[in-house]
């Protein structure tokens, strides 16, 4: 199991590897991407097979936690890795495999995104999470174009205020409790992280981590960005990127902050993401931003359902998030095809038909018409909220306002490509680009009726996810005790824990 | 032989620096002055950091120089600051080469300036005309209700 | 694999060999053919009479701990003949000529024909439906098959359509909410459940089921105020799909506030909900929404000038109609409304097919531009006169009887004021439609219009079919009665004791027989009387007449269309306000402002100011 490390390591070294090698044997730095993510992709796969769905805690180098770098491999964690070689793969520029640089870039994206899913330590997700910013902050620029700089400072200047929040979030959660592993921290969080700094700690390391998950309201990044970033860019951005960025939180709500105001201060974002996004998105007048602004509106119902207390919550969110993942890039790839305003898109279904289609197919999806797995995921979240107080059911009426808005400007988008009128030859989607959004399409369509093995197994998943005592138990099987003991105001005694344990070859 | 207040000294610069570089952020309308900014405040949270794992009147966390383990400060929040330092580096450089080609692409660092010649080019872009908040509103005006005696015949749908 | 698998996996059959020929030419045969095998396959399944139980599916699917089934009661099965009925008949009038006369003016007929078997799938599917959860993919699957079917003829009909989809996801998602609520209160989404678990509902959950249930259903019905969508939609859809849609789409959510609030929920619950302040009930208040509904639209397709406008108006006006019978609870009104449900179907559907074939020979369907085509197409002609004398509620057609007996339930009830909209409501129909056969057939004709031949065989057929349904079902009522009688049961209203000719109890009689009998009596005595005394009749131009002291002449216009009932209109005209869809405007606007304001969050140079503003708030509020 150890070696899920490799799929942290391996395209890492390649990424640095690969400008070398480009100017050697260019023919080689071509293919050396995708080969070293289809081999990280088979080495999931083989893990998954053989592994018996348990949770594994793995310490790096021999390092035993708290003091190493844990890595901590559950059902969750073992998805979104499958999930990230899975995606970078299909989304790998092809088209500019040329340039080594954009290659390393997603090479290094595809690393830290790995290790993003799997860390069980907070700074390890701190440290990941910043790779995951710089990679992408190359990805957008690809273009080189001025609007795409901008673009990029702007991002950047947000996920620097972000990193900010986040460290000094990180600092007030090691001033409260003096560890920084997860699993110790949820043992200590009921206790020590109960208080207003621990709550501080929170807001920070959410807003903070959220800026990736295009929390609001440090989303305002968004339409620029992926206005002016390449479709594949935009794709993994909004597809995947966002998704390890909810994963995050996910780990933070489970296992450190259970409590109440934590969970109405994340509603309280989502339901003002929905409400922007939403509102938003049926103003743009181009299909990007419209897609744009749409995945913020979804991305907050998926914050709505990480609120609701209990693992009802969790699954809703997972299957929100699974389907976005799925739906999502595939918009973005059709739209690549289609640029500028909507008004340019009328009657191109004419001269596209498999490329409209899809397109109404994955609009369906999105706003949740059964029976597409996008109403089922829906489904999960109007059950969640509908058995909660008033808060809770404010965020349904405004989650299920936002899906009449969805319906209305994504089918007014329909309404142009159908149009009547006789088109010139117009450009088309790309035929890479088609074949990826019809592969999404067909994964969509035979998901439908294997729903009922699906929600289970994501059910389980999620419990699992959500089990803080389980989290626990498998990084310190002794019975939960750490190397360290809490003492007085939390600052570990360094005494109590003896010699330090020799690093292990 | 520690003077009283040191630690009060410490706290007070970290969240100093703290609130200077995100002022400095939300109030400069330079883009290299908001870089600088950024650096100042990633500064405060690595002080602050620090701070948390500091043990006053402790020894460097050195081994081998004959000091109790007791008495030495937290090596962890130090080792954590270093890799938190080098990111905020390799960012802030990331950040400076962005803002030489967006000065090279507009000539100007007035983020201002640069946000609105980007709406202008993303927009120029997809063909539609560049919405600002001077000029007229995009599409129509909100109808009025009509009084009843303004109504005529003819039924419309 | 019961009588319903079979029934389905027809419907299914139909769709998918409709997918799979698109390149057979007389393919709208074939759709006829298929559609007649489902209405037979429908009547053998008519073991569903009174007192039997339903038709269960084999098919059994469980999802995320809620279990699918699906099963046919007399309820859904009386729904289900007006479905597939509209369908084969529309189907046959778009097979033969219409069908390559669409074709030639670039619709794409292969879509139309896909869209009627998609639509009548969706609606067998929901109509079977066993549990809310089926229910509601049923729903989505008939809201989204209209849409389709709406959308077929581009530009204003898309804009149409999309009014329509704005409109039916805003009530599908009312739906949704009211299913979360089902399962937080009963625990599971299977009907027994729900309406076991009815008497333990607080009242704002009661309210909330009948709100949200209602919204849902209400939109696709056209209740006030969600029908602006309807007229316009309607109107747009090419021919046959309008015939189809106006006659039961709208019943489909008829169909689901009879389940759901009179099967599941029960109207003594409904009617115990006190309304605080008034004197009204929550069943009071859905009576007069559905009086409301009847005399609203009908007034205003009085102004239409379009015939498929003021047809299209005319179908919502007349579901407040079968509402209103349905939620008056008793033997009678209820048997009125669900009757009404069947008779217009009947008489809707050759209506539009009237109005299709005149559009069809003329080219136009502007009841200004019309007149004095009954010479030229008389089969038309009396297509539309059995349709409107149907439509207005008078004898000897079957619309009468279901108004009767909804007027007769109405005052046996004990409700003047309802009685006087019912009859306000049916004043307007009667005077609109007789604006529409006489702008169209009587009057002078036209001179561009003198050689217009009656509408070919295969679009006349269906019409007078269905007209002919009209007649023998108005003349032996008893033979839907039964029908209805079987629904009443099952879905647990009070059974109306009824014979062939109508129905005899001490509440009130009514027997068709003796009164049409009469009618055709009084009407052959006189033809006895003309034809014996010796036919002194001479057939003579429509313009060798005098008049005002001239003879007439061809081209001068002697027959006034516009502004009709134009004294009426000088007292009631200021009454149009337009209210609702000012109102409609005015939450567009709030929409479109919303959107702007958010648009500019988005687009401000320094979001920076924001963040800073939400930390500090949100460090504020952490720490008090």
């Amino acid at each position: 199991m150890s070696q899920i490390a490799l799929t942290i390591a391996l395209p890492f070294l390649a990424a640095f590897l690969l400008p070398v090698i480009g100017r050697v044997y260019e023919a080689l730095a071509r293919v050396l991407g995708p080969l070293v993510l289809l081999y990280c992709l088979w080495l999931v796969l083989q893990l998954w097979g053989t592994g018996d769905g348990h949770p594994v805690a793995l310490a790096m180098g021999g390092f035993r936690p708290p003091m190493g770098i844990t890595l901590y491999v559950d059902r969750l964690a073992l998805l979104f890795t499958l999930l990230v070689s899975l995606m970078t793969l299909l989304l790998w520029p092809w088209q500019r495999a040329a340039d080594s640089r954009e290659c390393a870039l997603t090479l290094l994206l595809a690393g830290s995104a790995s290790g993003l899913a799997l860390s069980g330590d907070l700074f390890n997700i701190y440290v990941f999470y910043e790779l995951v910013s710089v990679a992408s902050f190359g990805l957008v620029a690809v273009h080189r174009s001025g609007a795409a700089f901008v673009a990029t400072l702007r991002y950047l200047v947000i996920s620097g205020f972000g990193t900010v929040l986040a460290l000094t979030g990180i600092a007030l959660v090691y001033s409260q409790t003096g560890t920084l592993n997860l699993a110790q921290l949820a043992q200590l969080a009921p206790d020590l992280l109960a208080g207003p700094v621990g709550l501080a700690g929170f807001l920070f390391m959410l807003l903070g981590f959220g800026v990736k998950g295009e929390l609001f309201p440090v989303n305002t990044w968004v339409p620029e960005v992926y206005a002016t970033a390449p479709a594949r860019a935009s794709a993994l951005l909004a597809g995947l990127v966002s998704k390890l960025s909810l994963l995050v939180v996910l780990r933070l709500l489970v296992l450190l902050y259970q409590q109440e105001q934590a969970l109405q201060l994340l509603l309280l974002l989502g339901v003002l993401g929905v409400i922007s996004g939403e509102l938003a998105a049926w103003r743009a007048r181009d299909l990007k931003r419209m897609l744009a602004f749409s995945s913020i509106g979804q991305l907050g119902a998926m914050f709505i359902a990480f609120s609701i207390p209990g693992n009802a919550g969790l699954l809703a969110g997972l299957a929100l998030a699974l389907h976005h993942l799925l739906v999502k890039p595939a918009l973005f790839l059709l739209a690549a095809g289609w640029p500028g305003a909507v008004e340019r898109l009328r009657g191109l279904a004419r001269g596209g038909p498999l490329a409209a289609g899809l397109f109404v197919l994955l609009a369906l999806s999105l706003i949740g018409v059964p029976p597409l797995p996008g109403f089922w995921a829906k489904m999960l979240l109007v059950v969640g909220l509908a058995g909660q107080e008033s808060g809770y059911l404010l965020a349904l009426a405004v989650v299920l306002g936002a899906a009449v808005l969805e319906a209305s400007y994504l089918f007014r988008v329909v309404a142009q490509l159908y149009h009547r009128d006789e088109e010139a030859a117009r450009p088309r989607p790309y035929l890479l680009d088609l074949g990826s959004a019809a592969l999404a399409g067909a994964v969509l369509l035979s998901a439908v009726p294997f729903i009922s093995p699906l929600g289970d197994w994501l059910a389980g998943t999620a419990a699992q996810a959500g089990d803080r005592e389980g989290y626990i138990i498998t990084v310190f099987p002794a019975a939960g005790r750490p190397l360290y003991s809490a003492a007085g105001g939390g600052k570990p005694a360094l005494a109590a824990a003896g010699p330090l344990p020799e690093p292990k070859p | 032989m520690m003077p009283a207040g040191l630690p009060f000294l410490f706290y007070a610069g970290a969240i100093g620096l703290l609130v200077i570089g995100i002022s400095g952020i939300v109030l400069s309308r330079n883009l290299f002055r908001i870089i600088l900014a950024l650096a100042l405040a990633e500064a405060g949270a690595n002080l602050l950091l620090v701070l948390a794992g500091w043990h006053w009147g402790g020894s460097a966390p050195i081994l081998g120089q004959g000091k109790a383990l007791e008495t030495m400060v937290d090596p962890v929040p130090q080792a954590l600051v270093l890799t938190a330092i080098v990111i905020g580096v390799g960012i802030q450089a990331l950040a400076l080469a962005l803002a030489v080609r967006a000065y090279r692409a507009y000539g100007t660092l007035d983020m201002r300036r640069l946000r609105n010649r980007m709406n202008r080019d993303i927009a120029a872009a997809a063909g539609i005309p560049a919405e600002s908040s001077r000029d007229a509103p995009a599409g129509g005006r909100p109808t009025p209700p009509v009084p009843a005696a303004h109504r005529s015949g003819g039924g419309r749908a | 694999m019961t009588a319903l698998d079979n029934l389905l996996l027809l419907a299914l059959l139909t769709v998918l060999l409709l997918l799979a020929g698109r390149r057979l030419s007389s393919l709208g045969w074939y759709l006829t053919i298929l559609f007649g095998a489902q209405f037979a396959g429908l009547l053998m399944m008519g073991a569903l009479g009174y007192g039997a139980p339903p038709v269960p599916s084999s098919l059994h699917i469980g999802v995320m701990g809620q279990v699918m089934q699906w099963r046919f009661d007399a309820l859904s099965w009386l729904f289900a003949l007006i479905t597939v009925g509209a369908g084969l008949t529309s189907s046959w009038y778009l097979a033969g000529d219409w069908g390559r006369h669409y074709r030639q003016r670039g619709g794409n007929l292969w879509l139309l024909q896909l869209a009627l078997a998609v639509n009548v799938f969706s609606m067998l599917l929901l109509l079977a439906s066993g549990d809310l959860l089926s229910l509601f993919i049923g729903w989505e699957l008939v809201s989204w098959s209209a849409f389709l079917l709406m959308a077929l003829n581009g530009a204003d009909a898309m804009r149409a359509a999309l009014r329509y989809i704005t409109y039916a996801m805003a009530g599908a998602m009312a739906m949704m909410a009211g299913l979360g609520l089902v399962l937080h209160t009963a625990g599971s989404l299977q009907y027994a459940d729900l309406a076991a678990a009815v008497p333990t509902l607080s009242s704002p959950q009661l309210w909330g089921l009948i709100l949200l249930f209602g919204m849902g259903f209400g939109v696709k019905m056209g209740l006030l105020p969600l029908h602006l969508w309807q007229a316009r939609a309607y109107s747009e859809t090419p021919g046959p799909g309008a015939s189809f849609l106006g006659a039961v789409s709208t019943r489909m959510g008829l169909w689901g506030l009879i389940l759901v609030l009179v099967q599941l929920v029960g109207l003594v619950p409904i009617a115990d909900l006190a309304i605080p302040y008034t004197f009204l009930d929550a069943r009071e208040l859905l009576m007069w929404v559905a009086a409301l509904t009847i005399i609203l639209p009908t007034y205003t397709a009085l102004r239409q000038n379009d015939a498929r406008m003021l047809l299209a108006w005319h179908g919502i006006g007349q579901g407040g109609y079968m509402l209103l019978g349905v939620l008056m609870g008793d033997a009678m009104g209820s048997a009125g409304g669900l009757m009404h449900a069947f008779n217009y179907a009947t008489y809707q559907a050759p209506l539009f097919m009237a109005v299709y074939a005149v559009r069809y020979r003329t080219g136009t369907s502007d009841l200004n531009r019309l007149g004095g085509l009954v010479t030229r197409m008389p089969l038309s002609f009396l297509v539309m006169l059995v349709g409107i004398i149907g439509l207005a509620g008078l004898p000897p057609m079957n619309g009468f009887v279901s108004k009767w007996l909804i007027y007769r339930g109405l005052i046996n009830d004990g409700q003047p004021l309802l009685f006087i909209a019912a009859v306000v409501g049916t004043f307007g129909t009667i005077l609109s439609v007789y604006k529409l056969i006489h702008n169209t057939f009587l009057g002078q004709l036209r001179l561009e219009h003198v050689e217009v031949r009656e509408a070919p065989w295969s679009m006349t057929v269906p019409m007078l079919l269905l007209s002919a349904v009209v007649f023998v079902t108005g003349y032996l009522p008893g033979l839907v009665l039964d029908w209805v009688a079987a629904a009443q049961q099952a879905v647990g209203l009070p059974v109306l004791v009824h014979t062939l000719g109508g129905v005899e109890s001490p509440l009130g009689s009514l027997d068709m027989i003796w009164v049409s009998s009469l009618m055709f009596a009084g009407f052959g005595i006189g033809a006895l009387l003309f034809y014996a005394g010796g036919n002194r009749s001479k057939a003579v131009h429509q313009l060798d007449n005098y008049a005002g002291g001239h003879f007439l002449s061809a081209d001068v216009r002697y027959q006034y269309s516009d502004h009709f009932y134009a004294g009426l209109m000088r007292h009631i005209g200021p009454l149009y306000r337009n209210s609702f869809q000012w109102l409609e405007g005015a939450l567009g606007t709030t929409v479109e402002t919303l959107g702007a304001a958010m648009r500019a969050f988005y687009r401000q140079h320094h979001p920076a100011i924001y963040l800073l503003a939400v930390t500090t708030a949100g460090l504020i509020w952490v720490i008090l």
